[in-house]
């Protein structure tokens, strides 16, 4: 009989990878997801969601337009350490961020026409990343940009990439 | 391996795995307050308004909040000396559903999962004491997690299978590409698309068959064995120290649930 019951309860768990339901949303939904683990892990190639920002120093005159930088990849990167498998904050840290960045993707494609993305709390968290990026960066920047690209990488690197959004000119003090 | 020393050891390593994610937090609590990027004043938008924001808002303020991680650390060393009692068990799980919250629903994904998974044995296993059998009310604790465990694995395998990216052996080279310590270097032996297609179809069989780890205590040692290198690689090319930790923390449970020899 138990091993019916475990037989059966595997089998489900398949199936629901074969067959898919409505997925339910909802704000608390979200923030307690972690009490619904779908367990898949690094599942699926495809588009991916990556950051590119870049800044402007403070105009001389209140006339002058602003010299933008080139853009950068807001994207981390960090050196390998063994005792990172005790301590990795900073690599963490770093993860969410980048965690974030496709929050703010999947806020995006799940917005109604008429609504405006500063209203997002991703969109929002995603500016001071990228204001935090780019003054460290350059130190005295006033102003900052940024742009969420869908980027498809193959095995032998990139292969296409298609602009998602850019943002209005942020002020970054 | 017996119920009582399945549940020590599951006691130790959660404390274990616990501390020292409460240790990588302190170290990034500038990120949590005000001026940092995770500014609660932002993200107190994605709570509705009500009094739940506003406890929350009380518990989030940046002294509080360190008050509390640094609160978990003696809990823990508690834990991981004398064991769980219920106050404790509650104290942790609400902590870590706290710290949940604050990030947004997770810090590091699949680690939290896990964490509260474990959480949620222990607490579960407390709570049936109140009213019943000790050792019944750790055996089903310990299944909890043992079923979670195995069902973390098996889905993350067939779901692999299902892709063709995985089954050619392209995906693993896209994802260590895009890790945190990628991309690549154009000789990586990685690089191999032979390599590549068997490292991903051992993972893939590997993961698929973890409901076999019940079976007998051999094949759930072995099971552990592998999955131990498994998340030590992951760590290593993904910098995911935490989930060697998190799921380092179920393992007694697999050994002590094969070891009940329910199928034999």
């Amino acid at each position: 009989m138990i091993e019916a019951l475990f037989l059966l309860y595997f089998l489900v768990l398949l199936a629901t990878l074969v067959f898919k339901s409505r997925i339910v949303t909802g704000p608390w939904l979200f923030l307690l997801r972690a009490f619904f683990p779908n367990w898949k892990f690094f599942h699926a190639t495809g588009n991916v969601p990556h950051l590119y920002a870049r800044w402007a120093l403070p105009p001389e005159a209140p006339s002058d337009l602003l010299q933008w930088s080139d853009w950068i990849h807001v994207f981390p990167r960090r050196p390998r350490r063994l005792l990172h498998l005790f301590h990795n904050a900073d690599t963490n840290l770093a993860l969410v961020q980048q965690n974030l960045v496709e929050h703010l993707a999947a806020d995006l494609n799940h917005m109604t026409a008429d609504a405006d993305a500063r209203a997002l709390v991703s969109y929002q968290l995603v500016s001071r990343l990228v204001c935090q990026s780019l003054q460290a960066q350059q130190a005295d920047c006033t102003h900052g940009q940024f742009e969420v690209r869908m980027v498809l990488d193959g095995p032998m690197g990139f292969i296409q990439e298609d602009t998602m959004m850019r943002s209005p000119v942020l002020a970054c003090r | 391996m017996p119920v009582s020393s399945a549940v020590r050891a599951t006691e130790v390593l959660l404390a274990l795995s616990m501390l020292l994610q409460t240790l990588e937090y302190l170290r990034m609590r500038q990120a949590l307050t005000v001026q940092g990027l995770w500014a609660w004043p932002v993200q107190r938008a994605d709570i509705p308004a009500g009094p739940v924001q506003k406890l929350l808002d009380l518990l989030f303020a940046d002294r509080a909040m360190q008050g509390h991680l640094l609160l978990r650390l003696p809990v823990l060393l508690l834990l991981a000396w004398h064991g769980s009692d219920l106050a404790l068990a509650v104290f942790l799980f609400a902590s870590h559903v706290l710290m949940l919250i604050r990030w947004r629903g997770a810090f590091n994904g699949g680690s939290d999962f896990m964490t509260l998974v474990v959480l949620t044995g222990l607490l579960s296993a407390q709570l049936v004491q109140l009213g019943g059998d000790p050792h019944l009310a750790w055996r089903a604790g310990l299944w909890y997690i043992c079923l979670q465990s195995i069902t973390s694995y098996f889905m993350s395998g067939w779901v692999k299978l299902m892709q063709p990216e995985w089954r050619n052996g392209h995906a693993m080279t896209i994802f260590l590409n895009a890790a945190i310590y990628g991309p690549l270097s154009a000789s990586s032996f990685l690089r191999r698309p032979w390599l590549a297609r068997l490292g991903a179809w051992a993972f893939i069989g590997w993961e698929c068959a973890a409901p076999l780890a019940l079976l007998h205590p051999l094949v759930a040692l072995v099971f552990c064995t592998i999955a131990l290198l498994f998340h030590f690689l992951v760590f290593w090319f993904f910098g995911l120290n935490r989930f060697f930790w998190a799921w380092l923390a179920t393992f007694p449970a697999i050994l002590a649930c094969s070891a009940q020899r329910v199928f034999w």
